[in-house]
C-alpha cells in the first residue's frame, strides 16, 4: 500500500473518474453512491468524470481497468483506485484520505 | 539504486493490493463487469448479469409500468411505459426523481412496498394526479443482484367503471322506485326506459317506440296531432316543462296524467334524451269531483234544515201558547233534529238503521237500566230525508208517551215492531204502547200530530196514522220503499 507523500491541499479539487459499464445494477448503484459521498463529504470540492466503458472500452488502458464499476482518484495525487460498489462509504472515505 | 528498488517495491505493493482488491471485489458481488483484452488486443466489456438488456428488453415490452430497484432502494431501471405514467423526464433513472413525483404519502407507500417486495409479492394502491395505480412489488434477481421489481398498473378506467356501472345500477333502481311513471328517451326521442307504473298508461310494451307512439295523448292547448311527440323534441331540445295535464285514451287504468319533462344530461353539458314522468290525476280527478257533489250536497242540505227549523219554529209558536211552552217545544224539537244529524254525520250522510233513529230519539226519556222499549222484527238501512222525518216523528211520539202516555206511568212500555215486506212499497215500524194509563181522544191536535202524520208523506208511499185506543196510542209509520237502502 502506497502512503500518499503529500497530504492533498484543502483547496485543491478532488478530480475523482469512475469507470461503469452502462447501467449495470452495481454501475447505476455506483455512480449514485459517489454522487452521495461526494455531495455530503466534499461539498463543492469535487468534479466526477463517469467513463462508460461499453461505449468507449479502449479508455480502460488509460488507468488499466480490470473490474466494473472502479473509481480511480486522478488529483491528488497519488492516483487511487476503489473497486466496487461503493456502498462501504467508510471505506471509500478511508481510500480517498477524506475526512479522515 | 536503493531508490528504484524502493519504487519497484511500492509500485508492486500497490498491484498487489489492486488485485486482492480486485478479486474481494468480484467475491463479495460489488461488480457485474470485467474489462477483458480480445485477441486484436482491444478491451472490451463483458457484463456478469449477462447482460442488462435481458430483463430491460422483457420490461419494455410490458404495457405496464415498471421498475427494478436493488436492494438498497437504487433504481436500476424503469421502463417507458413507467416513465409515461408518472410523467418522468426520458432519462431519469434516479430513484429521487421517481419519488419526486409521488406526494409523501404515495413516497413512503411505495418505499414500504419497496421494503416488504424483498421478502414477498405484495400490493398497494397509490393515486397520483387523478390517476389510480396499483403498485405491485416483488423479488427479483438481475444477474448477481438482488432486487426488487416494481409494477405499476393504471386502473383509473377500471374505478371508473366500476364508479359508472354502480351509478347506473342507482339510476335503474331510483327508476323502479319511483311511484310515478316514468319514461326515459334517447337524442332520437325513442323509449329506453320505462318504470313498473308506466304498465297502467300503455299496455304495449315502450321500449324502441316513439314516446307519442306508445303513449298516444290528447292535450288541450297543444293542437297538434302527437303533442306528446313535441313535449319529448322540447325537452330534448333543452326546454323543460313541467305540470301539463293531459288525457291518455287508450291508457289502461291511468288516464288522467299530469305530465314533466326535462332534457336529459348525463356527465356534461350535453342532452343526451329526456325524461318524462306522469303521475297520475285519475284519484286526484275522482277526488275533486266527490268533494263538488258534497259542496252541492251540503249546501242543498243546510238550506233544507234552515227551512225546516224555520217551519218548525213557526208552527211550535202557533200551537203552543206560553213562551215557556215554545221553548220546550222547540228545544225538544231542534234537539231531536240534531239527534238525527248526529247519526247521520257518524255515517257520513250516507245511511242509519232504524234503530238507531229509534234509540237515539227514545232512549232520553227513559231512566237507564229500565227496559221500557221493546223493538222486534228486521231493521234496515234508510236514507237521511227518511232518518230525518223518522226523528221529528218518534220525537213527538215518545213526548207524548212520556207527558200522557205509556211513558208516563212506571210499569208502561213501549213495544215498536219493524216489518220489512219487500214486496211493499214501503217499510213498516208501529208504534204500540202498552200498560199506560186510559187513552182518551185529546181535546185539540197541536203541532205534534201534524209533526207525526205528515212528515213522513214527502213520497206518496210514506206516512204515518196514529190512533188513540183505549189501551194506548198506537201509530203505523210507512217509510218509502226508495228510502231503504238496504236490510240487515
Amino acid at each position: 500500500m502506497v502512503e500518499n507523500a503529500t497530504p492533498p491541499a484543502l483547496t485543491e479539487p478532488t478530480k475523482l473518474v469512475l469507470y461503469v459499464a452502462g447501467q449495470t445494477p452495481k454501475s447505476l448503484s455506483a455512480i449514485e453512491n459517489l454522487e452521495r459521498i461526494c455531495a455530503e463529504y466534499l461539498p463543492g470540492r469535487y468534479r466526477i468524470e463517469v467513463v462508460d466503458l461499453r461505449k468507449s472500452p479502449q479508455l480502460a488502458r488509460e488507468h488499466n481497468i480490470i473490474a466494473i464499476p472502479t473509481l480511480v482518484r486522478e488529483l491528488p495525487t497519488p492516483i487511487r483506485k476503489i473497486i466496487g460498489d461503493l456502498s462501504d462509504s467508510e471505506k471509500v472515505l478511508v481510500h480517498l484520505k477524506i475526512g479522515g | 539504486m536503493g531508490q528504484e528498488f524502493s519504487q519497484l517495491n511500492a509500485e508492486l505493493q500497490r498491484r498487489l493490493y489492486e488485485a486482492e482488491e480486485t478479486i474481494r471485489a468480484i467475491r463479495e458481488g460489488e461488480i457485474d463487469a470485467l474489462v477483458i483484452r480480445n485477441r486484436a488486443l482491444e478491451e472490451e466489456v463483458f457484463t456478469l448479469e449477462g447482460g442488462p438488456e435481458t430483463y430491460r428488453a422483457f420490461m419494455e415490452a410490458m404495457d405496464l409500468g415498471a421498475a427494478a430497484f436493488d436492494t438498497d432502494g437504487h433504481l436500476l431501471y424503469a421502463n417507458t411505459a413507467l416513465v409515461q405514467l408518472l410523467g418522468l423526464a426520458p432519462d431519469a433513472l434516479q430513484a429521487n426523481s421517481l419519488f419526486a413525483k409521488l406526494d409523501a404519502g404515495n413516497g413512503a407507500t411505495v418505499r414500504d412496498l419497496l421494503n416488504r417486495g424483498k421478502a414477498g409479492k405484495s400490493t398497494a394502491e397509490i393515486t397520483s394526479e387523478g390517476r389510480h395505480i396499483q403498485v405491485s412489488a416483488a423479488p427479483l434477481r438481475v444477474g448477481i443482484t438482488e432486487a426488487v421489481a416494481l409494477t405499476f398498473t393504471d386502473i383509473t378506467s377500471r374505478i371508473r367503471e366500476r364508479a359508472s356501472q354502480e351509478s347506473e345500477r342507482a339510476a335503474l333502481a331510483i327508476l323502479a322506485s319511483a311511484n310515478e311513471a316514468v319514461i326515459v328517451c334517447d337524442i332520437d326521442g325513442r323509449i329506453t326506459h320505462a318504470n313498473a307504473a308506466v304498465a297502467a298508461i300503455t299496455a304495449q310494451n315502450p321500449i324502441g317506440k316513439t314516446f307519442a307512439t306508445a303513449v298516444p295523448l290528447k292535450i288541450g292547448g297543444l293542437p297538434g296531432q302527437h303533442p306528446g311527440g313535441e313535449i319529448v323534441a322540447l325537452a330534448i331540445g333543452g326546454t323543460p316543462m313541467q305540470g301539463i295535464e293531459a288525457f291518455a285514451p287508450h291508457a289502461p287504468k291511468s288516464k288522467d296524467l299530469l305530465i314533466s319533462a326535462a332534457p336529459l344530461r348525463i356527465g356534461g353539458d350535453e342532452i343526451s334524451g329526456c325524461v318524462v314522468t306522469m303521475i297520475d290525476l285519475s284519484q286526484r280527478k275522482t277526488l275533486e269531483q266527490q268533494q263538488l257533489l258534497l259542496m252541492g250536497e251540503l249546501d242543498h242540505r243546510v238550506k233544507n234544515t234552515l227551512a225546516l227549523v224555520l217551519s218548525i219554529a213557526n208552527r211550535t209558536a202557533h200551537s203552543e201558547e206560553t213562551v215557556r211552552g215554545f221553548q220546550a217545544a222547540f228545544s225538544g224539537r231542534i234537539q231531536a233534529l240534531a239527534a238525527t244529524h248526529n247519526i247521520l254525520a257518524e255515517r257520513s250522510w250516507s245511511s242509519v238503521r232504524v234503530g238507531e233513529v229509534l234509540s237515539q230519539e227514545v232512549e232520553p226519556f227513559i231512566t237507564s237500566g229500565e227496559n221500557r222499549l221493546r223493538v222486534a222484527g228486521p231493521d234496515v238501512r234508510i236514507r237521511p230525508r227518511a232518518a230525518i222525518a223518522l226523528g221529528l216523528v218518534l220525537h213527538e211520539l215518545a213526548t207524548n208517551a212520556v207527558k200522557y202516555g205509556a211513558l208516563s206511568s212506571p210499569v208502561g212500555t213501549v213495544a215498536v215492531q219493524f216489518t220489512n215486506d219487500p214486496a211493499s212499497p214501503f217499510f213498516s215500524l208501529e208504534w204500540r204502547e202498552v200498560d199506560g194509563p186510559a187513552v182518551a181522544l185529546p181535546d185539540r191536535f197541536g203541532f205534534g200530530q201534524t209533526v207525526i202524520t205528515r212528515s213522513l208523506q214527502y213520497s206518496v208511499d210514506g206516512g204515518a196514522e196514529l190512533e188513540y185506543p183505549a189501551d194506548g196510542v198506537r201509530c203505523k209509520m210507512r217509510i218509502p220503499r226508495d228510502d231503504v237502502v238496504a236490510a240487515i
